[in-house]
């Protein structure tokens, strides 16, 4: 099995994907053979995102982003067909997709060869982000309620329902200066 | 519970000395045990604890100054008291009483601007207790890009991103947060603009029937000096007795 992150951009820095795997390693119960990193900025934000499709064509594959907090064993989110998470936690807004989380086993570059012949026209279509992209576009299969967001709940102890908290818009929790029971979970700086 | 005085500095209007003679002044004319904080883009600012500052949040100037309103930052704990000042200030005679001001639950103490003009309190000093007021980081952030730019928008602040003081007087009527001014003569204001400072200077003196504001020095009822106008630097200022107190 193969663990993908993508850190390409200033938005996040090294700390984070070595945080990444240190959550992995330490809380998640995780077995895997490779852990790997994009960091080649091909295209526009989040759309670099896309570039896992055209490189990992085989095999069973999970994608985390980086501002998430594993903080205990995870459910098994390796999926057979293209799965992505349903932001359950908020209202459906431009789409019900969140791509936080996203699993499949085998050859899904049919969605980064969609995307590479007009790069321009997806991006500028789709501004707000990939997940309405891959929501309208491909058949792709959700995640039960495997995870929950900090939105609203930064101020809650943490959920024992769930094992992930995605930090998404709140990603500045996660900054040097903050913290919260999620701190604990974190690989020092 | 624990006293935390906490700033913000970037690069750009200011430069890092002046959060060193702010820290200086408060150590020299604070008896009171507390805590310096500086949330800086620059490592070599002087401060007790520096919180670095990255500047890709989306957060512009003087609004990361709403960070602290958040219990979740600066390592704040239950019951202690946060201070947000400003670094453009002057301090010029002992400050406890204005370190020390009382505050409850629900409450910001701020300065009395006795010089007149909109909001109501002053951003250069704001006293809370830790999370109380945490409304006000919770609402910015459900659209800080709005927040931002309206008080310029509407034309009520004249410089693009300014505006974070109109913000937090809005939250506090909003939110019935109950606004304490500080006694008003404690506080002045320096524009280095020569008539307006003659005329701050007269102002003072009939308001609160001292003999002056600032002479060859501040007046000795006066604690902080506020370089309250965009245009106005401690730096460049012409006044011969800054020298004797921003150090």
């Amino acid at each position: 099995m193969r663990i993908i992150c993508v850190n390409t951009g200033d938005k996040f820095g090294q700390w984070y994907v070595d945080n990444l795997k240190y959550m992995i390693d330490n809380y998640s119960g995780l077995k895997y053979d490779n852990f790997e990193v994009i960091t080649e900025e091909k295209h526009k934000g989040v759309f670099n995102k896309l570039q896992m499709f055209d490189k990992f064509r085989d095999g069973e594959n999970l994608y985390f982003d980086l501002d998430i907090c594993i903080y205990n064993k995870v459910p098994n989110l390796v999926r057979e067909k293209l799965t992505v998470l349903k932001a359950w936690w908020r209202d459906r807004d431009h789409t019900s997709f969140n791509s936080s989380i996203i699993s499949w086993t085998g050859d899904q570059s049919h969605i980064y060869n969609t995307f590479i012949k007009d790069p321009m026209m997806w991006q500028e279509k789709y501004n707000k982000g990939i997940d309405q992209m891959l929501e309208e576009n491909f058949v792709i299969a959700n995640y039960d309620k495997v995870c929950y967001s900090i939105k609203n709940n930064q101020y809650n102890e943490k959920d024992k329902d769930y094992s992930i908290v995605l930090f998404n818009q709140s990603q500045y929790l996660m900054e040097p200066g903050w913290s919260g029971w999620w701190s604990n979970y974190f690989l020092s700086r | 519970m624990s006293l935390k005085i906490c700033s913000v500095y970037f690069e750009g209007k200011y430069t890092p000395e002046y959060v060193e003679k702010l820290y200086n002044g408060l150590k020299r004319h604070c008896s009171l045990p507390f805590e310096f904080i500086c949330y800086s883009d620059n490592p070599n600012v002087k401060a007790d604890v520096i919180i670095p500052l990255k500047h890709h949040s989306g957060i512009k100037k003087h609004w990361y100054k709403l960070c602290y309103f958040s219990p979740l930052f600066a390592n704040q704990n239950p019951e202690d008291e946060i201070i947000i000042m400003d670094i453009d200030q002057i301090i010029v005679n002992n400050i406890d009483d204005m370190i020390g001001y009382p505050v409850t639950d629900n409450e910001l103490v701020s300065y009395n601007k006795w010089w007149g003009g909109k909001p109501r309190l002053n951003g250069g000093f704001l006293k809370f207790k830790s999370g109380q007021l945490k409304v006000i980081w919770d609402d910015f952030m459900k659209d800080p890009e709005t927040w931002q730019l309206k008080y310029f928008k509407k034309g009520i602040v004249h410089y693009k991103y300014y505006g974070e003081q109109n913000f937090i007087d809005w939250m506090c009527e909003f939110h019935n947060i109950k606004l304490t001014l500080m006694p008003p003569e404690w506080v002045c204001k320096i524009t280095n603009d020569e008539e307006e400072d003659r005329q701050n200077n007269i102002n003072y003196i009939k308001k609160f029937n001292k003999d002056y504001m600032i002479l060859d020095k501040p007046h000795n009822d006066i604690k902080i000096v506020h370089f309250a106008n965009p245009n106005a630097d401690i730096h460049t200022s012409k006044y011969s007795w800054i020298k004797d107190y921003w150090i």
